[in-house]
């Protein structure tokens, strides 16, 4: 930036900024201030009660292996390409509408008027970087996993995953301007050519590719999303943020039975979103196989079926778009032939199947290798049945009370209102694997975990029913 | 309902005769008057068509006669029986477009009337040549391989008029139809609405065009502002 870009930057900073005084240091370093707080007070607590609850011996035998690298720079590269995909569609340099339109929109050159955007998402991501290292390398030492200079190299380690996480999701974003050409908008990105890894050896020119239109798409949905947030209106988030299909246009939905046919339109749903096809598959067979190792012995720690638990949810979530958007539909006009209960019903026997189908196949692998027994097989289909309660309760939940809103409920009645699903499929999940290990027999816990399955789906239709009554 | 499973023909050529009815028909909610009390009945193979400025409460009555809202005061009926959109009697006999109805991002046009045909228990094999028939009535079978999102709003209006058609109905009732029409699309819309009366169909319309009232109106009710 030369002399001359400061000082025009400054003129129109100061005019946007009117008589007010200029705290944008001060609101910039307060949440670095706030972080840091809550990385100490909070943060290495939690990081070293983690280590010693996933059994802190066994974890100094295998952090520093071979293994043990590999499988850090897998997680790493699975969340630069998570980033990379979000930039996609939200990028780190997303000015306010009013600042697009009139200054970014103007002859001065973008490289100057998107700096300071991109300076906060580098920082932001540099500083969170830094105190996640920070905080993981602090939980390893506390914990004695390993010796207490490891806080130096996680703590640079961390700064450079922050630093990439900046670059891959500027990266995103400079690819994400192709979308507003598929949505027929004007073909202001750039070239092809020019996008892509090519633009890492050009930083200088990242800024000044991003285009117009592409910005001022990703500034309106940022608006839209603040809002729907606040809201509680998780629809009205998923719809934003997803890309709108296009793919396999010239596959036809095959005929059949009234649930046959929603059977095949989820089906279709899912080869026309291959990605969440595969997502779902790889965190369901993931998730199912966790679950069903953690089945095998006492000493398992209750975290292990906990976090398959969030994998199997997540995984067979990703499943369930159709059932997604047949609540989304509630409230207008009906024009289907099944009735609305039957429809939801419908909409769950291909999450369901796939669940099941993954869950034998994965349950075979491990019979095969001595890891699990056929026991571990019928519970995994159990929890199947409860994750359809609880995405039922997930895509019917409608909009939050007003009593989430009210001046003494605050954030943490939101934060629950939106995890309740998630919450029931842990409370019932957790207990009763954890109950089930410990006990001599697993099937007085299996068979509350059939009650309790049963409870969260008569629980899910009721909420089904509730959206189906008139206004 | 799913007993008409193996009816070949989707729309009004075999359907029952009924008689949908308002009788001093009126909707408030708390302080606000949406509709004031209101009477309509549309008897078989007639036509209706509500007027009223913006406000009044058409869309209101047409809401509480499709039984997708009760009425405060009044009883609207189906052939004597209260109408209720859960019902399969209504179900079967009523066909509405209300407002942008239910559609899924991830079917294109002609999926969705696949699917809507197909949900209706008709004979499968056919489902795929009646949505062709469908798009092509409306002369958008052009665009059967598009998404609803790659419409424009013209063409995203003849989409859903295209999935209120393809069901059977002996009821048609229909809010504005001719919105976001072009000259030529509302004149094609006339002569449809015209084909499906002579089948049988009964409509109600709610129409701010003069022109599409004169041609297709046998009882016009003026609805008062509330």
């Amino acid at each position: 930036m030369t002399g001359a870009d400061r000082r025009q930057l400054r003129r129109v900073r100061s005019a946007i900024l009117g008589n007010r005084p200029d705290n944008s240091l001060s609101s910039t370093l307060y949440p670095v201030y706030v972080a840091v707080i809550a990385a100490g007070a909070y943060g290495v607590p939690t990081a070293q009660q983690l280590f010693r609850s996933l059994d802190e011996k066994w974890l100094a035998e295998h952090a520093w292996t071979p293994t043990g690298a590999m499988v850090a720079v897998m997680l790493a590269a699975l969340l630069l390409t998570l980033v990379w995909l979000t930039g996609r569609v939200h990028g780190p340099v997303v000015p306010p509408l009013p600042y697009l339109e009139l200054v970014v929109a103007s002859p001065m050159p973008r490289r100057v008027t998107l700096a300071r955007n991109w300076r906060l998402s580098l920082g932001g991501t540099a500083v969170g970087g830094l105190l996640f290292g920070a905080v993981g390398g602090a939980g390893l030492a506390i914990a004695n996993v390993t010796a207490p200079i490891v806080l130096v190299p996680a703590a640079l380690g961390g700064l450079l995953l922050g630093v990439l996480v900046a670059e891959f999701w500027l990266w995103g974003q400079l690819r994400g301007g192709l979308l507003g050409e598929l949505s027929g908008g004007p073909q202001t990105s750039p070239p092809r050519s020019q996008r892509g890894l090519s633009f890492l050896g050009r930083r200088q020119n990242a800024l000044a590719l991003l285009d117009i239109t592409s910005l001022r798409r990703q500034a309106a949905s940022n608006v839209t999303m603040g809002g729907a947030v606040l809201a509680g209106d998780l629809r009205m988030v998923r719809l934003d943020a997803v890309r709108p299909t296009t793919r396999a246009r010239r596959v036809r939905l095959r005929t059949g039975g009234p649930r046959v046919v929603i059977a095949s339109r989820d089906l279709l749903g899912l080869r026309r979103a291959p990605g969440s096809a595969l997502f779902g598959l790889a965190f369901t067979a993931a998730g199912s196989a966790g679950l069903m190792l953690s089945l095998q012995s006492p000493q398992t720690p209750t975290v292990a079926p906990l976090v398959s638990l969030v994998v199997c949810h997540l995984g067979f979530g990703a499943w369930c778009e159709g059932l997604r958007l047949h609540a989304d539909n509630h409230g207008t006009s009906r024009l289907l032939g099944l009735p609305y209960r039957d429809t939801a019903l419908a909409h769950l026997v291909v999450p369901v199947s796939a669940w099941s189908l993954t869950a034998i196949v994965v349950a075979a692998g491990l019979f095969l290798a001595d890891l699990a027994t056929p026991t571990a097989l019928v519970w995994a289909l159990a929890v199947g049945a409860l994750l359809a309660g609880t995405h039922l309760l997930a895509a019917f939940r409608g909009l939050p009370p007003v009593g989430v809103f009210g001046p003494h409920a605050g954030v943490p009645a939101m934060i629950f209102w939106y995890a309740k699903p998630l919450v029931a499929t842990l409370v019932v999940g957790t207990g009763t694997a954890a109950w089930a290990v410990r006990a001599a027999t697993p099937w007085t816990a299996f068979s509350w975990l059939v009650v309790a399955t049963a409870g969260v789906v008569a629980w899910g239709l009721s909420l089904v029913d509730k959206r189906d009554r008139r206004s | 309902m799913l007993g008409r499973r193996g009816a070949d023909v989707p729309t009004a050529h075999e359907a029952a005769r009924h008689v949908l009815r308002a009788r001093g028909v009126a909707k408030r909610i708390d302080e606000a008057v949406l509709l004031l009390p209101t009477d309509v009945e549309l008897g078989p193979a007639q036509c209706v068509v509500l007027r009223g400025p913006n406000g009044s409460g058409k869309t209101t009555l047409l809401r509480i006669l499709a039984g997708t809202m009760p009425p405060s005061e009044g009883e609207a009926t189906l052939d004597g029986v209260p109408v209720d959109e859960r019902h399969d009697l209504t179900r079967t006999a009523i066909a509405a477009l209300i407002g942008a109805p239910a559609t899924y991002r991830d079917l294109t046009l002609a999926d969705h009337l696949v699917l809507i045909d197909s949900t209706w228990g008709h004979v499968v094999q056919r489902a795929d040549d009646r949505a062709d028939e469908i798009l092509e009535l409306l002369e958008i079978d052009h665009l059967a391989e598009r998404f609803p999102h790659e419409l424009s709003s013209g063409q995203q209006q003849l989409f859903h008029l295209s999935m209120v058609l393809v069901r059977p109905s002996s009821i048609l009732i229909l809010d504005e139809p001719e919105q976001r029409l072009d000259t030529d699309k509302r004149e094609l819309l006339i002569r449809i609405l015209l084909d499906r009366r002579a089948e049988g169909t009964s409509l109600l319309i709610a129409c701010h065009d003069p022109a599409m009232t004169e041609v297709l109106a046998d009882t016009v009710v003026d609805i008062a502002p509330a």
